[in-house]
């Protein structure tokens, strides 16, 4: 059987492909994606190895152990949050009850952003198209930053009550 | 109740910014995630203000150290995100690390990867190794300028510099508040 002469894929369009994926999370969840990496395998180590901390070994272990319990939290609640929102806001669109002005003067013949004209390939009937979705997109992410606020008090609450229970089970701390 | 925000000139002006600049795009996500942090701090110092099981006199101070690691938090991730969200920076890293990569929609990719940048400087490098790194000593510079030594107490210290000092002597006060200093930063 001959193998066909297939070109390596480049690390650098790998990276290309994956920032193309990860981009149409959009921003808000790509905010709350890195901020739970950062907390979840980041926040432990600086806690355990920050050199210029006194603090006791196993109030250390305790500690580290809070911030991947409570980075899983609060990733599951964002997103499960923000995806019951933005199908919402989608329905929303799709009843034509978020209409808005930039769009509708670009509709009216007004201006269209030069980014999203560049994008749709000249077609003024194809950009209309993408700045209603890109305007609705942004639209959810701002939303979303406020529901993400919102769901503050009730996730660092879950956690807290979860957190010890785990840090208990993983140390075998019976200090208390 | 939508119309009159999506008819918003302040909405609509945003939005069209949001598109059109990218850095701009970075800017508002990484001050969007600030938001949240500053959010988080303030809860965070109300609960410390309501907890019954910390003593009344050592309250404030715990509280305002929460406080005060939230104000510095904010203002380092906003300088290094907004230094990472600069075209220029952008532009060069952009084109060191896709030269010749192919992309479907490159502007949505190059908005994307400055956001990225700009969160994972800020959220992640600044908020995360930074900051803990210089909150524990920067905590025991504060404690050093601002709270004078009491000669007569050996282990402990007389706060008596400190605004919220309500007491004159505070036995075990510095014990408590560094151990408890320790422990906000842990957390």
């Amino acid at each position: 059987m001959k193998i066909p002469n297939v070109t390596p894929i480049k690390f650098n369009q790998r990276m290309a492909n994956s920032l193309e994926k990860f981009s149409e999370q959009g921003g808000e969840k790509i905010a709350n994606y890195i901020n739970a990496a950062g907390k979840f395998a980041i926040a432990p180590l600086m806690i355990l190895y920050n050199p210029f901390t006194n603090e006791p070994k196993e109030n250390k272990k305790w500690a580290a152990i809070k911030q991947p319990v409570e980075a899983v939290i609060t990733i599951a609640a964002q997103i499960m949050s923000l995806n019951l929102l933005y199908k919402g806001i989608d329905k929303l669109a799709e009843k034509g009850k978020l209409n808005f002005k930039l769009v509708k003067d670009a509709i009216k013949g007004g201006e269209i952003p030069k980014a999203i004209m560049e994008a749709s390939g000249g077609d003024r009937a194809k950009a209309i198209k993408n700045l209603q979705k890109t305007c609705l997109d942004i639209f959810k992410d701002r939303v979303g930053t406020v529901l993400t606020i919102a769901l503050f008090v009730p996730v660092l609450a879950i956690s807290n009550r979860i957190f010890p229970k785990i840090a208990d089970l993983l140390t075998k701390d019976n200090d208390d | 109740m939508i119309k009159p925000v999506t008819q918003s000139k302040i909405l609509n002006n945003h939005l069209k910014r949001v598109i059109s600049d990218d850095a701009f795009a970075a800017k508002t996500i990484v001050v969007c995630s600030v938001l949240k942090d500053v959010f988080a701090y303030s809860v965070r110092y109300k609960t410390t203000m309501e907890n019954k099981k910390i003593p009344e006199k050592r309250r404030p101070f715990v509280a305002a150290m929460d406080l005060a690691s939230g104000i510095v938090t904010a203002i380092a991730q906003i300088a290094v995100g907004f230094s990472i969200a600069n075209p220029k920076l952008q532009n060069a890293l952009w084109n060191k690390m896709f030269k010749n990569a192919q992309f479907k929609h490159i502007g949505a990719a190059k908005k994307s990867f400055a956001t990225i940048l700009a969160l994972v400087g800020s959220g992640v490098i600044t908020e995360r190794i930074i900051v803990p790194l210089l909150a524990t000593p920067l905590a025991a510079f504060v404690e050093k300028k601002f709270f004078k030594h009491d000669p007569a107490v050996t282990a402990t210290k007389k706060y008596s510099n400190y605004p919220f000092n309500t007491h004159k002597k505070h036995s075990v006060f510095k014990n408590f508040a560094s151990s408890n200093t320790k422990k906000e930063h842990l957390n």
